[in-house]
């Protein structure tokens, strides 16, 4: 038996040499590689095509895969954050939060505010170099809303137009509500005057995507969609890395970083930015000190910038004890939300002064909500039909995470409910997917959540999660204040007044304590400083071009 | 053999069968559904009411396992639910490559550092080296992989600066000196990953390979070897050393499969875009093409690399005689 | 993973050490080898003491896991806080105390949930019964086999235990609370009961085995042929004679388990915060950058769990040896 053993373990021997030969000579290598990286005469080349070193006209971001880099299909941040730059719609939001024409050059909207006629730009091209025809705006919207493509956002934004929601549902061909006036004219018309339209119109649902290519390569073309936007993608390797290239024909000037690097993998985005291989990184808890220390390498670096989106408890208002809104009042009352904010997010995230966050229209500085007061909270709870915390039915707070992305701030919340108001809230822990499920079938009786906006207008928020008639109001809410506020704001033209009537709808949702709102967060990010013009915007929009790497 | 070796292959499609439908059973007795993980905060229930039905979700769940195996006979594995435009195809295979890469260094260098230690150990044993080198990899081994690699990090990646905090770029990188020479290196992402993975790993090995040098120690061929004179070093070299291997290349066959699974935990704290992490997200999703997908592969993949490894075994050690047990 | 596959292929090759005809029971041999193992000992020391600190967390805790104090948030080891606060201002020692009860909670719902019993059953079963039953058992064993462990764990959890923890829920809160929900019971059995559905074939084997040798035997003849009950015979007659083998994969098996919650608690099973466990104390303070900024969040746990996991392995190996006679 011996002469095949002898050879395996002849073999295992020599590998064992090898690996620790080839092992310790690379260490010893790669550490003196390291010690003269300035020389350009040595250092290490990637294996992959791309070059990732620092250079003037190269941005290098790290970032996520996009799950689609189909417009009419993305419903989430991480897939917009590509698409806006690749694609372009007829409206856009500029860094001022205008909402502004881009495929567009100029609009009109009829008296009744019931038709949009929108006039094309002449030099608005698609990546290929084709002119973008009034056409194409028309099969592009019809392509989203259809029911083949099975997007689950086209009617929330494209459901106000004439005919869109036969298109999905299938009852009808193409959108009726879209017209092709003349090769460069295309008209909408709406099933009632929508003045938040607009807006919606900037979502990358709304986007122009190339008929040809599409039709052509209908399954793979997002690899390399063919855009109108501002960057084209060069190449896109699945979890490594996406890079795109400036569109130099871009119909509002050739953007002035060339080539941007997005890192789909790797670890803590903060290191490699220390180490030089990143532009930007998000900073997160453990870091913050650090970087608003003005003093520090990092603080030279820090900028913080507000978003569009709160985070909450909501009580579902027909499950005991939330049907009473003394309880869900008391509840609100018994936490010190911005202490803890302070101690657990290390006044990362401001604590919210209402439903509306910072810089959408609507939005005011005073604060709305209920303050820490645990007499308050006391009283609150004696006054509510069940008098005291041991009359109250068992309460389960249910949040999406688990383990160490479990939230800190909802056991202190827990903690302050318990002395406070001597009342047990229990935990559970769920998956997106189960919390989904429950949610929708109203099962659960109390959560944490949260809402990002999907374009600057209060309705986006106010009328979805609050009118007694909306499908994503899911706590059975209904107030017929509320609701009246909100129908005349949906169809109120003047702008002032309409802004009025959703502040005093929030006013009212507030008070009655549907949400506990818990904070409006915030972007912080650290940038070279060889980046000029660099922003976070509260939701995403286009910010690329407007951005310059000098180096 | 090799009609045993046929006879178990048959058996692979039975098996897979069981494996997809048991499967397909687990998975989809959850709470959720991919339509609405999708949707996000943007839930019309009558609109994804249609897609559900557009996608064949609604229709009974035998029906539905009808469908996705009379595709999966065909190679056709269906399309992600979270990555739009991508068939499961096209997303498992390269990610369990780069968990595979990682997965078969980690088990050479477990095997090549665990078999010295090990018939060190042996070789010694009743002296202090044995319990100290046993003791120290079984301390190794004791230390959990989320409580070391937050150190290591810090070390190398943050104090030091020396390794990237992780990421993934291939196996080999070149060095350039003077731009002339070029010489080959592993590429500075392993090493956190290889070495995390690896040192836990050689106390099992190397008690594995002691127990059995010990055993082979004293059997008749060894005291044989001994008793006509054979010098001691010639004895181990000769004839432990190489028999005590034995029961290693039935680890090798299970290690194998394990590889293809991933190291969920590296490869989620290191950023490494391995198949591991792929799984959680694919069932945090509930995208059950790819569930089915991963389970009916991994499961093929186990039932050869086992197969493997008893053809191999029985080609090294005649004594075995396969199919041995069964019923005699 | 791979440390209880190595594990599970070690024992196989075993010799069995103990023969029969050996005056004493095969307990007494191995206690008295066992007991001059000065390793081991420590090993079963380490492990006793971490879990009576456990089982008397009410009694030893200077403060209440969840008592909190936001003051005090992420400080170092004090005077009145022996081993430093928590971001919202916890006793760490407390925390740590109570995450070593959940961890024996892991245990009890492992040993259960039939991780154990049915693989040895089965075994048992396959082996004396032999036949149809025995290919059909086994065959069923290899479909379950290959099931990929990681990734069954991570379905299961995302599928059925929301479905069953949802049962016990609505059970505690009609008929009777039971704590099997807020201690992370009913959690772990469920995982554990549905991964030692996919695990048990390993021991099964490994017990068929030694069935098979056994059954040849000249007492287990005997006893057929005047006409004992196959129940008594297996479970009189055979299992005496494996259960050294059951001992053997508990003493290594447990040391595993117990780590693995761990991780578990990374998927979100075990017990819902506010009680504490080890994996979530682990979690809170990882991250190379906490780990710079207050370590003590990271390592105290982390010591105690690998002291623990040290002391199990310490305790398995020298229960190996002592079975083999060494």
């Amino acid at each position: 038996m011996g002469g095949q053993n002898r050879v395996l373990a002849i073999l295992l021997g020599v590998l064992a040499l090898l690996v620790l030969v080839v092992g310790g000579l690379s260490a010893g290598l790669l550490l003196t590689g390291r010690g003269e990286q300035g020389d350009t005469t040595s250092g290490t080349a990637t294996s992959g095509t791309t070059d990732t070193r620092p250079a003037s006209g190269r941005l290098r971001l790290a970032s996520s895969d996009p799950i689609t880099l189909d417009p009419h299909i993305a419903g989430d941040a991480a897939s917009a954050e590509y698409i806006v730059e690749i694609y372009s719609g007829l409206m856009t939001i500029d860094p001022d939060l205008n909402i502004v024409p881009d495929l567009a050059e100029s609009y009109d909207v009829s008296p009744d505010g019931k038709t949009y006629t929108f006039r094309l730009r002449d030099n608005a091209l698609f990546h290929s170099g084709r002119r973008v025809s009034a056409s194409d705006v028309k099969w592009s919207i019809e392509r989203a809303s259809s029911r083949g493509l099975q997007s689950s956002v086209g009617l929330a934004y494209l459901g106000d137009i004439v005919g869109a929601r036969d298109n999905f549902f299938g009852t009808a061909k193409g959108v009726s509500g879209v017209e092709v006036v003349d090769e460069r004219t295309v008209r909408f018309t709406l099933d009632a005057p929508k003045p938040y339209f607009l807006a919606k119109l900037t979502y990358p649902t709304a986007f122009v995507v190339d008929k040809e290519q599409v039709e052509s390569n209908p399954r793979n073309w997002t690899r390399k969609p063919n855009g109108t936007g501002p960057y084209k993608i060069r190449e896109w390797r699945v979890n490594e890395r996406l890079v795109l290239d400036a569109n130099e024909r871009f119909y509002l000037g050739a953007p002035k970083v060339k080539e941007v690097l997005y890192e789909l993998a790797g670890g803590a985005t903060l290191t490699r930015f220390e180490n030089n291989e990143l532009d930007v990184s998000g900073v997160g808890l453990q870091d913050i000190e650090r970087a608003r220390d003005p003093s520090s390498t990092l603080g030279k670096l820090y900028k913080s910038f507000p978003e569009f989106s709160i985070s909450y408890i909501a009580f579902n208002v027909t499950s005991p004890p939330f049907d009473d809104v003394n309880v869900r009042r008391a509840f609100a009352l018994a936490i010190d939300r911005k202490r803890i904010s302070e101690v657990t997010f290390n006044n990362m995230l401001s604590p919210a002064t209402g439903v509306l966050p910072p810089q959408l229209p609507g939005f005011t500085p005073s604060d709305k909500t209920y303050q820490f007061n645990p007499d308050a909270a006391k009283q609150a709870l004696a006054a509510s039909r069940y008098g005291s915390a041991d009359k109250l039915p068992p309460i389960v707070i249910t949040e999406v995470g688990a383990g160490a992305e479990g939230r800190v701030d909802t056991q202190a919340f827990l903690e302050q409910w318990r002395t406070i108001l001597g009342v047990r809230v229990e935990i559970r822990q769920t998956d997106a997917a189960s919390f989904f499920a429950d949610q929708d079938a109203g099962r659960l009786q109390m959560f944490n959540s949260g809402w990002i906006m999907d374009y600057p207008d209060p309705e986006d928020i106010l009328d979805l999660k609050f009118h007694s008639g909306s499908e994503l109001n899911d706590l059975n809410y209904k107030n017929a204040e509320v609701d009246d506020l909100l129908n005349r704001a949906r169809v109120e033209r003047d702008p002032q007044r309409r802004i009025q009537l959703y502040q005093d709808a929030e006013k009212k949702i507030v008070e009655d304590a549907v949400w506990l709102p818990l904070y409006f967060s915030n972007a912080h990010v650290v940038v070279k400083a060889e980046v000029k013009g660099w922003f976070e915007a509260p939701m995403v929009i286009p910010r690329l071009r407007f951005v310059e790497v000098t180096r | 053999m090799t009609q045993y070796a046929l006879r178990r292959l048959l058996w692979l499609p039975v098996t897979l069968l069981a494996v997809s439908f048991l499967t397909f059973t687990i998975a989809r007795f959850g709470p959720g559904d991919p339509v609405r993980v999708a949707a996000g905060q943007h839930a019309d229930p009558k609109v994804l009411e249609q897609i559900r039905a557009d996608r064949g979700l609604d229709l009974p769940l035998p029906q539905q396992y009808v469908r996705w195996l009379s595709k999966a006979i065909q190679g056709d594995f269906g399309e992600s639910y979270q990555q739009r435009g991508f068939t499961v195809s096209e997303l498992i295979f390269p990610r369990m490559w780069v968990s595979a890469q990682l997965g078969l260094i980690v088990i050479v260098l477990q095997f090549v550092l665990g078999v010295p230690l090990g018939l060190v150990a042996a070789r010694y044993a009743g002296s202090w080296i044995d319990p100290v080198i046993i003791s120290t990899l079984l301390f190794v081994q004791s230390i959990p992989i989320l409580v070391v690699i937050p150190p290591i990090l810090w070390l190398f990646a943050l104090e030091w600066g020396v390794l990237p905090t992780g990421g993934w770029d291939g196996l080999i990188d070149i060095l350039w000196i003077q731009g002339v020479i070029a010489i080959p290196i592993p590429d500075p992402h392993l090493w956190i990953p290889v070495s995390v993975m690896t040192l836990p790993g050689l106390a099992g090995v190397a008690r594995l390979v002691r127990v059995s040098a010990l055993d082979v120690q004293v059997e008749d061929y060894v005291r044989t070897a001994r008793a006509k004179g054979l010098a001691e070093s010639a004895v181990q070299f000769r004839h432990v050393f190489p028999n005590s291997l034995l029961p290693i290349v039935t680890v090798i066959g299970m290690s194998l499969v394990g590889v293809l699974e991933g190291a969920f935990f590296v490869e989620t704290m290191l950023g490494i875009p391995g198949i591991g992490r792929f799984a959680f997200e694919s069932v945090g999703s509930r995208d059950y093409d790819s569930i089915m997908a991963l389970t009916v592969v991994l499961a093929g993949a186990f039932v050869v690399f086992n197969l493997l490894a008893e053809l191999l075994y029985a080609r090294i050690d005649p004594r075995i005689r396969l199919g041995a047990g069964t019923r005699r | 993973m791979t440390t209880q596959t190595t594990r599970a292929a070690e024992l196989p090759d075993l010799p069995v050490a103990f023969s029969s005809t050996e005056e004493r029971g095969w307990f007494a041999v191995f206690w008295d080898r066992f007991r001059k193992k000065r390793l081991g000992l420590i090993g079963l020391g380490v492990v006793l003491v971490i879990y009576a600190a456990g089982l008397f967390a009410p009694f030893i805790a200077p403060y209440s896991y969840r008592d909190q104090d936001l003051d005090r948030s992420v400080e170092g080891p004090s005077a009145d806080h022996w081993l430093g606060t928590d971001r919202i201002g916890r006793d760490i020692f407390t925390r740590i105390l109570y995450s070593s009860r959940t961890n024996l909670v892991i245990t009890a719902a492992v040993v259960l949930s039939g991780s154990i019993l049915i693989g040895n059953t089965l075994g048992l079963l396959t082996g004396y019964v032999g036949g149809r039953l025995d290919g059909a058992i086994m065959r069923v064993g290899d479909v379950f086999a290959s099931l990929p462990g990681l990734l069954m764990l991570i379905v299961v959890n995302a599928s059925l235990s929301p479905r069953v923890i949802e049962g016990v829920r609505a059970f505690e809160a009609n008929v009777v609370d039971l704590g099997m929900v807020s201690s992370g019971f009913a959690s772990y059995i469920t995982v554990f009961a549905a991964l030692s559905l996919f695990s048990w074939v390993g021991t099964a084997r490994l017990i068929r085995a030694q069935v098979l040798q056994l059954r040849e035997r000249d007492y287990i003849m005997a006893a057929q042929a005047i006409g004992a009950p196959t129940g008594r015979i297996m479970f009189q007659h055979l299992l005496p004679n494996v259960a050294h083998l059951i001992i053997l994969q508990v003493s290594t098996g447990l040391g595993a388990i117990a780590g693995s919650e761990i991780f578990l608690s990374w998927f979100g099973v075990g017990v819902q915060p506010p009680a504490p466990s080890f994996g979530q104390l682990i979690q809170d303070g990882g991250g190379a950058r906490t780990l710079r900024e207050s370590p003590h969040l990271l390592l105290a746990p982390g010591a105690v769990v690998t002291s623990l996991m040290f002391g199990f392995a310490l305790l398995g190996d020298a229960v190996t040896d002592a079975f083999r006679g060494r």
